[in-house]
């Protein structure tokens, strides 16, 4: 169809390179996600202590990693903090060797520049919640953690949702950036496969899709969430 | 309508001309004497090949046999032409006439003998070769298997190495990178061009480092012609057989720094032989 040409799909090696590819991908995904919801979780919790020191070590932290792109984050980790001296002495060689495996590297980088915009995205989740409810709370008796965990949180995980599915899946996107320091996944044996057969358009087409498709379950996924926590009066409680 | 008529027939005499012309192949001998210049396709960008140097001259090891070509048709070597050309683009080249013959890193394949004809082979190219340092023991492409092995990504053999090898692979965008991760120990070897990491090893950040495991293919490389073309062809190939009898290839090799092949030597040796 269209001329196009899917014959090397029948080539076990690829579809055994596809296959890696989606799981390194979605393990990448998985662990970088739920690593940035947490970080964004205790990132805005610091910021409720209203503790100076703790404040400013936080937004640094949001303005390092939230402002520097997450490919030269990976880089950094892979060849820099080896030469400043992250290495271990592997036991079975002798041979001083860097202490994070590139999939580490990748899955810090992901971690620390998701959690950066998740922590704003919860900050302001709190920040927009109503007065009135707080001080209702407050007016009965609920300490500072209480009110935190049994009235802010709660809703303003539901007023930021909409706001952390764009960034899970930008950060789902951003994995493909793994393949430069080698992480196999989806696009690092994409393009080893367009080399070897020269079906560039073929090989995007297909990748394309697979993304589409993955991406979509997660979209899917948070709008249920969305849809299931949704509270009368705001957002999908409507 | 007499100047539309008219420029049909010059149309159709300038087409018969051209048409005569592209059957005429095998006279590219003839066209060469004639124009007293022989049109060569070369590579500029392949150290030891074909390059430029830091005059901007091109120069190396095909270059130099181009122009011994041409000294043999001709008379002297600056009877020459030297037209760049890439992978994508020499055969085209040569078929469409705008080249004589290509000297340009053309490895025989039976593909392109479907296209054009060969020379006699004067090279035997190595394919990739394993850069490790001088303290490891592996000598061998099996040896390698679960290994992590420094690469570069979209390499024909990488598939090769994966799948008959069991190498693990971890493949960079660039070179330099590659060569960093091989310093951090990220991997026990680095796999690329042998021709390309025999040039690396003589950079003195590099001297403890040692071939590994040698290439596990060779690919004679030869001149490329256009078919059919038997005069030229036995001229060019009496060219070459020459200067591999006069030991002219060795000394290109030692001249454009490649290490001694024992092809080009027993080339050189047959050769001489064949003369005397």
């Amino acid at each position: 169809m269209f001329g196009l040409d899917y014959s090397w799909l029948a080539d076990p090696a690829y579809q055994q390179w596809l296959l890696t590819g989606v799981v390194n991908t979605l393990k990448l995904a998985a662990l970088s996600s739920s690593a940035a919801i947490l970080i964004g979780m205790l990132g805005a919790l610091g910021l409720t202590l209203r503790i100076f020191w703790i404040d400013a070590l936080i937004e640094l932290f949001v303005e390092v990693f939230r402002n520097t792109p997450p490919l030269l984050q990976m880089l950094f980790a892979y060849f820099t903090l080896s030469s400043l001296g992250l290495r271990v002495t592997d036991p079975s060689t002798g041979l001083s060797v860097p202490l994070l495996s590139a999939f580490a590297c990748a899955a810090i980088s992901l971690s620390l520049f998701g959690g950066a915009l998740a922590i704003e995205a919860f900050r302001s989740g709190i920040e927009t919640m109503p007065r009135a409810i707080v001080d209702a709370a407050r007016s009965l008796g609920y300490g500072r953690w209480a009110r935190f965990w049994r009235i802010e949180a709660p809703i303003a995980a539901r007023i930021c949702l909409p706001g952390l599915t764009n960034i899970l899946t930008n950060l789902f996107k951003t994995t493909s950036q793994a393949s430069v320091i080698t992480v196999p996944e989806l696009m690092y044996y994409a393009g080893q496969i367009y080399n070897d057969t020269f079906r560039t358009l073929e090989v995007m087409i297909l990748v394309l899709l697979i993304y589409v498709v993955l991406v979509s379950i997660l979209t899917f996924a948070m709008a249920r969430l969305e849809a299931l926590m949704a509270f009368p009066g705001y957002g999908r409680g409507h | 309508m007499t100047g539309f008529k008219t420029m049909m027939g010059v149309s159709a005499v300038a087409l018969a001309a051209f048409l005569a012309g592209s059957a005429a192949v095998a006279g590219t001998l003839e066209n060469v004497k004639a124009r007293g210049k022989l049109v060569v396709g070369v590579k500029n960008d392949y150290v030891p090949y074909g390059y430029l140097n830091d005059k901007g001259d091109v120069v190396g090891f095909e270059v130099s046999l181009a122009k011994y070509v041409a000294k043999e048709l001709l008379g002297s070597e600056d009877k020459i032409e030297l037209v760049p050309v890439v992978a994508s683009n020499r055969i085209e080249f040569l078929t469409a006439g705008r080249i004589d013959v290509i000297f340009a890193t053309l490895g025989v394949t039976a593909d392109r003998a479907k296209v054009i004809d060969f020379t006699t082979e004067y090279v035997s190219a190595a394919g990739p070769s394993v850069l490790a340092a001088k303290e490891a023991t592996i000598s061998k492409w099996d040896e390698l298997k679960g290994k992590s092995v420094c690469g570069i990504q979209g390499s024909y053999y990488n598939k090769k190495m994966t799948e008959e090898f069991g190498i693990n692979l971890v493949a960079f965008k660039t070179q330099p990178e590659a060569y960093r991760a091989l310093k951090d120990n990220r991997c026990i070897g680095f796999v690329f061009d042998d021709m390309t990491l025999q040039q690396k090893l003589k950079e003195p950040d590099w001297a403890s480092y040692k071939i590994a495991v040698a290439p596990y293919e060779f690919q004679p490389m030869a001149g490329g012609l256009r078919k059919g073309d038997t005069e030229f062809h036995e001229a060019v190939d009496k060219a070459i057989g020459k200067a591999e009898a006069e030991g002219k290839l060795i000394a290109w090799e030692t001249e454009f720094g490649m290490p001694h092949s024992d092809y080009i030597a027993a080339r050189a040796k047959a050769a001489s032989a064949r003369k005397n």
